[in-house]
């Protein structure tokens, strides 16, 4: 197989990779701030039970809730796995990633002195005005350096998808190795992945930029 | 009477903070609240301004009760959403400014009575224009707060609460947090709305300032008002040792 042959297959793969990159962008992110809502909530039930799903989430490999959002529905209700392993693939994702994006918001809603509520609580801003005007903004612009970090290494994690055998583009290419007994693949996968990284840089860069009017 | 508080309580926890404390304001009347630390004075102002929840007693705005000791002697507030009304009766200047570091210096100023008030964006450009020209500071409209000096932070504060055209406007030691060389230009514009006849009630440790701006004065310690009256007397011959000896202090 030549080198070019390979590069074709594996980049067929990268519209799957693609796809889970940004499924589970679309659903963590909004996904973390309901769970980081929960987890700052004043119930002390609510807050403790978010914390502990959270914990579960983070120290847990993401290779076994894969597995476990995959196959777990066989193994408990019988139900068959889902033939379009992408379903399964992103819920694990988003749901493994939202519980990341969920502690980095709430580091950066705590960060926000309690001067900005009371100053917006004086002008008569509504609860809700207050977040979305006053808060959310300097959040977002706090938190930009650990979410890229998050994003960055989603990008990577992908590749996990191989462990439920979907075939996005790190499956296919271990796939070639396994058949063409080479190491090819491997090096091909690591420029594939280098690659979009620098993408997703030079994007988040961007945004930080864009956000860096003010101090 | 803009303001009235009657026998208000605060504890935090086991401390009491305000004990049985009344007092009230009346249109243009300029207040100055003095006393050493943690004699109560900012949570006063807190209290006044519904940063605080009082344990027991009355407040009124114009004569309307916002909160008041019911029979089992606890203080009960109006619901939110009509607190959200004597809300726009006051206005509160922080000693850290307080200014939103996303918002330019003018939408700091046009952003509450757009989206609170309901005021029409021209028309709240237009005041907001208005003030910072009052302030000196017109020129820094498209500026960002990271861009300002202290003193005209805190004179972006000032017009940001003024914007909101409140009755009666408060001062938690406004230029405490400020250089030296900078508290004059902040005590210059309290001095100008003064002249204009605004109510202001100002917590502040510049006697001198005090002294020659209110109309009336008092003297707080541990949570009770320990002396008032007019500046010249609390000043000039105060009744009370307590308030000697504090005077003392910054007679050098």
């Amino acid at each position: 197989m030549s080198l070019w042959t390979m590069i074709v297959s594996m980049a067929e793969g990268l519209e799957r990779t693609c796809a889970i990159f940004f499924l589970t962008l679309i659903f963590s992110l909004p996904l973390g701030m309901c769970v980081a809502l929960l987890r700052m909530s004043k119930n002390k039930v609510v807050a403790n039970a978010t914390r502990f799903v959270i914990s579960v989430l983070r120290g847990t490999p993401l290779m076994l809730q894969l597995l476990a959002v995959t196959y777990g529905p066989y193994y408990l209700f019988g139900i068959g796995v889902a033939r379009n392993k992408l379903i399964p693939v992103v819920i694990a994702f988003a749901i493994n990633y939202a519980a990341y994006f969920a502690e980095i918001y709430r580091g950066g809603i705590e960060s926000i002195p309690l001067g900005q509520y009371e100053a917006a609580n004086v002008l008569g801003y509504t609860k809700t005005q207050t977040f979305i005007r006053i808060i959310l903004p300097q959040v977002v612009k706090r938190i930009m350096p650990s979410v890229t970090n998050e994003v960055v290494t989603l990008v990577k994690d992908t590749s996990l998808a191989f462990t439920v055998s979907y075939q996005e583009m790190f499956t296919i290419g271990k796939q070639i190795a396994n058949s063409q007994t080479s190491f090819m693949p491997f090096v091909v996968a690591g420029v594939f992945y280098f690659v979009f990284n620098a993408i997703v840089d030079y994007g988040m860069g961007r945004i930080e930029n864009r956000l860096d009017y003010y101090n | 009477m803009i303001l009235e508080m009657k026998n208000i309580e605060k504890s935090f926890g086991d401390l009491e903070v305000l004990k049985d404390i009344s007092f009230g304001v009346d249109r243009s009347e300029v207040v100055s609240i003095i006393g050493p630390s943690g004699s109560g004075k900012s949570t006063l102002l807190r209290c006044a301004t519904f940063l605080e929840t009082i344990d027991g007693g009355e407040i009124s705005y114009m004569g309307e009760k916002a909160a008041h000791t019911d029979s089992n002697g606890r203080a009960v507030y109006v619901t939110p959403n009509e607190l959200r009304h004597f809300r726009k009766y006051c206005g509160l200047v922080f000693q850290q400014f307080n200014l939103f570091p996303h918002y330019s210096i003018l939408k700091n100023l046009t952003d509450a009575p757009i989206h609170v008030q309901g005021v029409s964006r021209e028309e709240a450009e237009e005041t907001a224009m208005d003030l910072l020209r009052k302030m000196g500071i017109e020129d820094k409209a498209n500026a960002y707060p990271y861009q300002l000096s202290g003193g005209q932070q805190q004179r972006v504060a000032i017009a940001r609460a003024m914007a909101m055209k409140p009755e009666i406007l408060f001062f938690d030691e406004p230029t405490s947090a400020l250089d030296p060389e900078l508290t004059g230009e902040v005590l210059k514009v309290i001095r100008q709305l003064a002249e204009e006849k605004m109510t202001m009630v100002v917590v502040t440790h510049e006697m001198p300032f005090a002294r020659a701006v209110s109309n009336r004065v008092i003297f707080m310690e541990g949570g009770v008002i320990v002396e008032q009256g007019d500046p010249r007397d609390v000043f000039g011959d105060p009744q009370e040792e307590r308030t000697k000896q504090f005077l003392r202090v910054f007679e050098r």
